[in-house]
């Protein structure tokens, strides 16, 4: 008996074949969907942390970065306190505001803004696509972001008059700046639409009328190169407890919590598949046997191995499985595509994140757990068609 | 002034219960919000020490009121802790007086909300007056992301279903080939053979979806249970409406009778000896 004998037995049914397979394919398609959701979420987060290279963040006690308006007061002397620590290669501040900017074209106008204030030397927070970055010190310029480029009509050279803090008892703004555009940037983090722009941190601080204070919300820090992360983090935190000390490792973990919703979900929906799996093929590997006793009597009785039967069941348990998951993989990965899409239009994701990544461990992963389920599935009708008592088969289908 | 505030609830949530000094000022009032009572282990009467930032805890606070909040979906997924007090307390302690983070206004009746706002955000800068059902639309946007993901999901798992049960209903039929030939052979007409695997079919199917009901209302009961004990909230999470049983009853019958009648067709359409030989 050939190793193909699973095939044509399917094609002897093309009807039932067709559909288990495109049973198991839709299944398979929603179990590597859940196994990309419940790792994606982490791995893009990480991703999207680490893309600079920066492995730290120092937010106000008790917040998250950029969770609350919370701001820590003193960034120059925390700045120093954490520049001054051997294991940091770099540390820069980071102030997140409301501004407004009048548009040339309409100056009694306001339109609303993100403002971020940065230390153009030290930042890990946008890539310049167009102009040039801010110098040190640059009191005078401003980086915009595509979204505020295209709604304010303004390019690298342009002047934008930034507004700060409105104040409502005088009707008018509290403080206004005129910066020039030094170039356009990318913001790593900003969701889809942001409309950021850039200073150095004491302009930002001045437009929010806070320079007394010397706000920042965050603080990025890189390590050096050779310095264990877990055991900087330990010593900043020793050494800074008025602020919160996390590395990315943290903020994930912080994130897989918020997201735990999605972790569960991917957990219970690549469950259920595989219970369909296991139920089309045990079912119709059941039936087909069932079908052919009398025949898998007569191969016994005119010498064909138990083994051969046990295979031949098998492999057209494992056929199916191979068919319907690899189209379901394809399948999968289409739709991955549209779920993800419905799922980072949340507000306030950043624009790179995404909920579904493609990693070849995660299709392995899938294509490993169907192909191990459906063996199991197949296996306990293969015994049966093995064990099957040539005698009183054949007694029976004759009488 | 919503910055302050997250930062004075991270604060004593971080600090935790700390003993009055004798001699102190007369506390301000504060309401806890029960889980945050519950992590600090204080009850109405116990002081605590509050600030602006760790190194600054310098207001004496007494707790008066432990409150459960109102079940909110927007903040269900937060570790957030809040405590209340009066606002001349909070300005006082944050040496910021005399500022809001925002006003809720009762209009008079007949007034438009949308020409009110509108009005009012003429008037000055620095604010900025939105009708209420226009932060309910905003505040409401990761619920319909979350609602068309589900609804995306659901789609999947209905053709994934459809599919099996086209499938199991398919073979269900094709199990009865030796008593659709027997049948056939004593002179039973296709049409009553049809009409019998049909009604087994749709048999099936009720029974089927009736198990399917009662599935969901005990996974909908744990879902609930589950995620209102791991988030504390009263919200509910999961919840089984009439509409819902409908379409998945009527989902699975109407499915189950195609399958079973395609099934049947094909079964009765066939020669009685070719049922009966097994070709």
């Amino acid at each position: 008996m050939s190793s193909l004998g699973g095939v044509r037995q399917l094609l002897r049914h093309p009807l039932r074949s067709v559909l288990s397979i495109l049973g198991i394919a839709v299944a398979s398609a929603m179990l590597l969907d859940m196994v990309m959701l419940s790792g994606g979420i982490e791995v893009s987060f990480a991703k999207l942390l680490l893309s600079r290279g920066w492995q730290v963040r120092v937010s106000p006690k008790g917040t998250l970065p950029f969770d609350t308006e919370a701001t820590m007061p003193g960034a120059t002397t925390l700045l120093a306190a954490l520049r001054a620590d051997a294991s940091v290669a770099q540390a820069g501040p980071v102030l997140g505001t409301a501004v407004y900017a009048r548009p040339s074209w309409k100056p009694d106008s306001l339109v609303a803004l993100f403002g971020y204030g940065i230390e153009p030397g030290a930042q890990a927070l946008y890539e310049v696509t167009a102009g040039t970055d801010l110098r040190r010190g640059d009191q005078d310029g401003v980086l915009v972001g595509d979204v505020v480029a295209s709604r304010l009509r303004v390019q690298p050279g342009d002047t934008l008059v930034v507004v700060g803090r409105l104040d409502p008892q005088l009707a008018a703004s509290g403080i206004e700046r005129r910066l020039v555009v030094r170039g356009v940037v990318r913001w790593l983090y900003d969701y889809r639409g942001q409309p950021s722009i850039g200073t150095v941190l004491p302009v930002m601080q001045s437009l929010a009328k806070s320079r007394v204070q010397d706000p920042a919300s965050v603080m990025m820090v890189r390590l050096k190169d050779s310095v264990s992360t877990a055991d900087a983090v330990a010593r900043l935190r020793a050494a800074l407890p008025a602020v919160e000390v996390r590395s990315v490792e943290d903020l994930v973990v912080n994130f897989r919590e918020r997201l735990v919703y999605f972790r569960q979900l991917a957990l219970i929906l690549g469950s259920v598949s595989l219970v369909v799996t296991v139920l089309l093929i045990g079912t119709l590997l059941t039936i087909t046997v069932n079908e052919r006793l009398a025949e898998i009597a007569t191969l016994r009785a005119i010498g064909v191995q138990r083994s051969s039967i046990l295979r031949q069941i098998f492999l057209e348990g494992m056929t199916l499985v191979g068919l319907g998951g690899s189209i379901g993989m394809v399948l999968g990965l289409v739709t991955a595509r549209q779920l993800d899409a419905i799922l980072t239009s949340f507000p306030g994701l950043p624009a790179a994140f995404s909920f579904f990544v493609v990693r070849p461990q995660e299709v392995l992963i899938a294509a490993a757990v169907l192909f191990v389920t459906g063996a199991l599935a197949g296996l306990w009708p293969a015994w049966l068609a093995a064990r099957a008592p040539i005698a009183a088969t054949l007694r029976g289908e004759a009488t | 002034m919503r910055v302050l505030r997250a930062a004075i609830a991270a604060f004593v949530f971080l600090t935790g219960w700390m003993p009055a000094p004798l001699g102190a000022q007369a506390p301000i009032g504060v309401a806890l919000e029960r889980r945050l009572a519950d992590e600090l282990r204080l009850q109405i009467g116990d002081t605590l020490r509050l600030g602006p930032s760790p190194d600054s805890l310098r207001a004496l606070a007494r707790v008066e009121a432990i409150y459960d909040p109102a079940p909110d979906p927007s903040t269900v997924m937060r570790d957030d802790r809040r405590m209340r007090m009066h606002l001349p307390d909070l300005a006082a302690l944050l040496g910021q007086p005399d500022r809001v983070d925002r006003f809720g206004v009762v209009l008079q009746p007949g007034v438009s909300d949308s020409v009110a706002a509108a009005r009012l955000n003429e008037l000055a800068f620095g604010y900025r007056a939105y009708p209420s059902a226009e932060i309910a639309a905003g505040s409401s946007r990761t619920f319909e992301v979350v609602s068309r993901f589900h609804k995306a999901i659901a789609v999947i798992t209905i053709v994934a279903s459809a599919v099996f049960l086209l499938c199991i209903m398919l073979l269900k039929v094709e199990e009865r080939r030796l008593d659709a030939a027997v049948m056939r052979f004593v002179g039973v007409r296709r049409r009553t053979i049809v009409g019998a695997l049909v009604l087994e079919a749709a048999a099936i199917a009720v029974v089927g979806a009736v198990l399917g009901v009662g599935f969901a209302v005990i996974a909908s009961w744990v879902t609930n249970a589950y995620y209102q004990q791991r988030f504390a909230t009263a919200l509910i999470f999961s919840r089984v409406t009439f509409d819902i049983v409908l379409f998945g009853t009527v989902l699975s019958i109407v499915l189950g009778v195609g399958a079973g009648a395609l099934a049947a067709w094909r079964l009765a359409g066939t020669k009685p000896m070719a049922l009966w030989s097994r070709t």
